[in-house]
């Protein structure tokens, strides 16, 4: 039986979790994703910038009075990638 | 977070992230306080006091309550919405829910006024419509049962033999359908989230 490939881009765990994150919002900033998936600032950054160059996630910077403040968005692409890579997940446990 | 992961592992996450979003809702506890309280105020002015002064009969508590409620609605809705990290279609769909009632709610209080109607009960009945489906959405049982009330509180009122025992109803309706609910959502908010 073969089995679905599993993106790449999706199929690591701070990634997953903010595309996760994403889909039940419109939009979250910087300190909400932070908060939530309990990942440090720099790694965080990282993982974003990768899943902007995807263009899984709309990344707007923008002032909060006087802080910078970035707003995550998840794409239309993100969310079919995330749709796919959910079908490939429940098709290794067998659920598919 | 940058180990490999098993299936059961990404299926995890996705349940765990999905469910933290879905707790992601704006601090609601305030309205419901601020609104019980200055409702039930202005209900036990115009009743306790409708003999002292005609203003009073003719719904001056009503309208302070209402200015009031709505000034400091709207600065701490903008206050919130600076603050505010996530935007959670959720709370789209109760900012819009709320906005209809009280479009619903001024036109019903105008018409009847005008008519020479009381709009208590209506009002009353139509209060437990936001309320109710404020507390499915949110899953949060205490604002369910709190609009539930309102219907019932608006049928007793209607049937209430006097206007002492219908402010009575009125009064306890709004302790149990907005402040109670409201002390409970406000507990749940702060330990939800860090202060």
């Amino acid at each position: 039986m073969a089995f679905a490939p599993l993106d790449p881009v999706l199929h690591n765990q701070l990634r997953l979790a903010i595309v996760s994150l994403l889909v039940g919002v419109e939009e979250a900033d910087f300190n909400h994703l932070l908060t939530h998936t309990g990942a440090t600032r720099g790694n965080l950054s990282v993982q974003i910038g990768k899943l902007k160059d995807a263009g899984y996630i709309l990344v707007t910077k923008g002032m909060r009075g006087k802080y910078p403040n970035t707003k995550c968005r998840l794409t239309a692409e993100g969310l079919h990638a995330f749709e796919v890579y959910v079908q490939a997940i429940r098709g290794y446990l067998g659920r598919g | 977070m940058d180990a490999p992961m098993t299936p059961e592992q990404s299926l995890r996450v996705i349940e765990r992230m999905i469910d933290q979003a879905k707790q992601s809702f704006s601090r609601l506890s305030f309205y419901f306080l601020l609104w019980g309280v200055l409702l039930t105020l202005a209900m036990t002015a115009t009743h306790v006091l409708a003999d002292e002064a005609q203003a009073l009969r003719y719904g001056a508590p009503w309208a302070v309550a209402g200015l009031l409620g709505g000034a400091l609605s709207s600065w701490y809705g903008s206050r919130q919405s600076r603050k505010e990290q996530v935007l959670n279609p959720m709370d789209r769909i109760i900012h819009w829910l709320w906005a209809s009632f009280v479009i619903a709610l001024l036109l019903v209080l105008f018409t009847t006024l005008l008519a020479g109607g009381d709009p208590a009960v209506p009002i009353t009945l139509m209060t437990g419509i936001p309320t109710f489906l404020t507390g499915q959405i949110m899953r949060f049982r205490p604002l369910v049962w709190g609009g539930m009330l309102f219907w019932a509180a608006g049928v007793a009122m209607q049937l209430a033999p006097d206007p002492g025992t219908r402010a009575a109803v009125y009064c306890a309706a709004m302790m149990l359908g907005y402040i109670v609910p409201g002390i409970l959502l406000m507990r749940k908010e702060n330990g939800l989230r860090p202060a």
